[in-house]
């Protein structure tokens, strides 16, 4: 395993009672910003859960800066900064109470980050934690997470419940860490719009399977989405053919190779560029089948 | 580590440990029984420690848990941090029971309470209330606590209706036995064997929870 991931993963397993996560291995390289992306129940928050040892793998390895996650534990935590989906925190104490208490924890703790990122995200720190709203809470995640120095940032749907103001400004942070302080940033969401604006890698998760893990212009500029009639997706390649949904008018096929398949169907049909939001359609299983 | 996370258990909950101050409403009266100053000593110990073993619950219930497992501290120093508290909020009841002997309207001598004895009886019923009570609420959190507690209320009104109706002696007599055992155990505390032995078994106990509570814990999907 190459010390220049941040993150690696080499087939990890995970069973729960009706899922399963199967021999996942992907690598993040140290300084990009990578979206891991998936249907509902596929698996991305037990992947960011596995990263951060809060679930034991039964098979497999795991890797964060070329260090073992587990007997490197607190290592490997110490450079990490983590947003969970739901952020808990102690209901009844002050933010402030919550920043001397938990920021004690980390060698590189800084309480001058810290208040300049609450007086920017607007967190008033003599209130209690339950009077916050949903986005203040995870503002606050976001603060705590920011003001040690991590230099590898995890978010599990950070951009869940955040009002569209606040998410571009995270976005556009996000991008900032990565520019000028060459962090990495590994985060899951379902807004795929996100991960076009920011991500550099992208890695696709269905029913508990890694089904391709890319960069976001392999991805973009390498696929493509096929409109057509059904004779002429049948003809393609079938090992090109990464999901396909019948419309109305004819069939939508998502292709991995969009030159191949342009050189192929010549003008059969049209071969767009894809979209996130493509991939995430044809290949999560909702297909839509025409009336 | 282990200071930091001692630092965060109390920071962070003391509200949840203030849920023991109407206790000691109950100890200033009790200052003014002239046999209920022993007893008041080793059962405030006994719920402040009790009490504390409940972080864990209320942290359940709280969902800190994940928050608490993604610090750079490992989860054997945070269960440890745990013993730590509930024996510390234990001596602590203990100590304000001992200073509220010195009221103006208290019969009690502080110096009966402060008795090797009495101190060593309070940390056998209260480390014997961690050991069992902590591995549980390690692994199950608060639905644990409430199981728990939940089971013995029914061990006691099972215990108490078989003694009533197929029993020779009355429940009564169950409780009168426990409470026999405890005030033998207390003279019996005078004795070097008996203070060895207790201290042995004390310190098995609670290495043995530890060590369950440590396994649990590092097993614990969050």
């Amino acid at each position: 395993m190459s010390g220049a991931h941040a993150i690696e993963l080499r087939g990890v397993r995970k069973s729960y009672p009706g899922f399963m996560l199967k021999d996942v291995s992907f690598t993040l390289p140290s300084g990009v910003i990578g979206g891991l992306i998936g249907p509902n129940g596929s698996g991305k928050t037990t992947v960011i859960k596995l990263i951060m040892n809060l679930v034991r793998r039964e098979a497999g390895e795991i890797r964060v800066f070329g260090l073992d996650n587990q007997s490197a534990e607190i290592e490997v935590k110490s450079r990490i900064g983590f947003v969970y989906d739901v952020p808990g925190y102690w209901d009844d104490q002050s933010l402030d109470s919550q920043r001397r208490a938990l920021g004690a924890f980390y060698p590189r703790w800084s309480d001058e980050t810290f208040r300049r990122l609450a007086g920017e995200f607007g967190l008033p720190l003599d209130k209690k934690y339950k009077a916050l709203s949903h986005g203040a809470k995870t503002k606050f995640a976001l603060a705590m997470a920011l003001s040690h120095g991590a230099d590898l940032l995890i978010m599990d749907e950070p951009t869940a419940g955040l009002d569209p103001i606040f998410r571009r400004d995270l976005l556009k942070r996000m991008s900032a860490l990565l520019q000028e302080e060459g962090k990495t940033i590994l985060f899951s969401t379902h807004i795929t719009s996100d991960l076009e604006r920011v991500a550099d890698v992208i890695t696709f998760i269905r029913a508990g399977e890694v089904v391709f893990s890319l960069t976001r212009d392999e991805l973009l500029d390498g696929w493509a989405i096929v409109r057509g009639d059904d004779r002429v997706v049948r003809e393609l390649d079938p090992r090109l053919v990464m999901g396909v949904r019948r419309r109305p008018f004819g069939v939508e096929a998502l292709v991995s190779d969009g030159d191949a398949v342009r050189r192929a169907v010549g003008g059969r049909a049209v071969v767009d560029r894809v979209t996130l939001d493509d991939v995430m359609v044809l290949m999560s299983g909702e297909v839509r089948h025409a009336a | 580590m282990l200071r930091n996370a001692l630092r965060k258990d109390l920071l962070l909950n003391a509200r949840h440990l203030w849920g023991i101050v109407p206790w000691f409403l109950w100890v200033a009266y009790a200052m003014t029984e002239p046999e209920a100053g022993r007893i008041t000593a080793v059962g405030a110990a006994f719920i402040g420690s009790l009490m504390a073993t409940t972080i864990g619950a209320r942290e359940d219930k709280l969902r800190t848990t994940a928050t608490l497992a993604s610090l750079p501290v490992s989860r054997g120093t945070l269960v440890e941090a745990r013993y730590l508290v509930a024996y510390i909020v234990g001596a602590a009841t203990y100590l304000i029971v001992v200073m509220a002997a010195g009221l103006p309207w208290s019969v009690q001598r502080a110096a009966e309470l402060c008795e090797l004895k009495t101190l060593l009886l309070t940390l056998t019923l209260a480390s014997a209330a961690i050991a069992v009570l902590m591995p549980v609420v390690i692994r199950f959190g608060l639905l644990g606590v409430l199981v728990f507690l939940g089971v013995f209320q029914l061990l006691g009104v099972g215990l108490m209706v078989a003694f009533e109706f197929f029993g020779s002696r009355s429940s009564v007599g169950v409780f009168s036995a426990i409470e026999r055992g405890i005030a033998a155990l207390h003279a019996g505390l005078e004795q070097p064997v008996v203070i060895l032995e207790t201290l042995a078994i004390v310190g098995l106990a609670i290495w043995l929870s530890f060590r369950l509570s440590v396994f649990l814990a590092k097993r614990r999907d969050l």
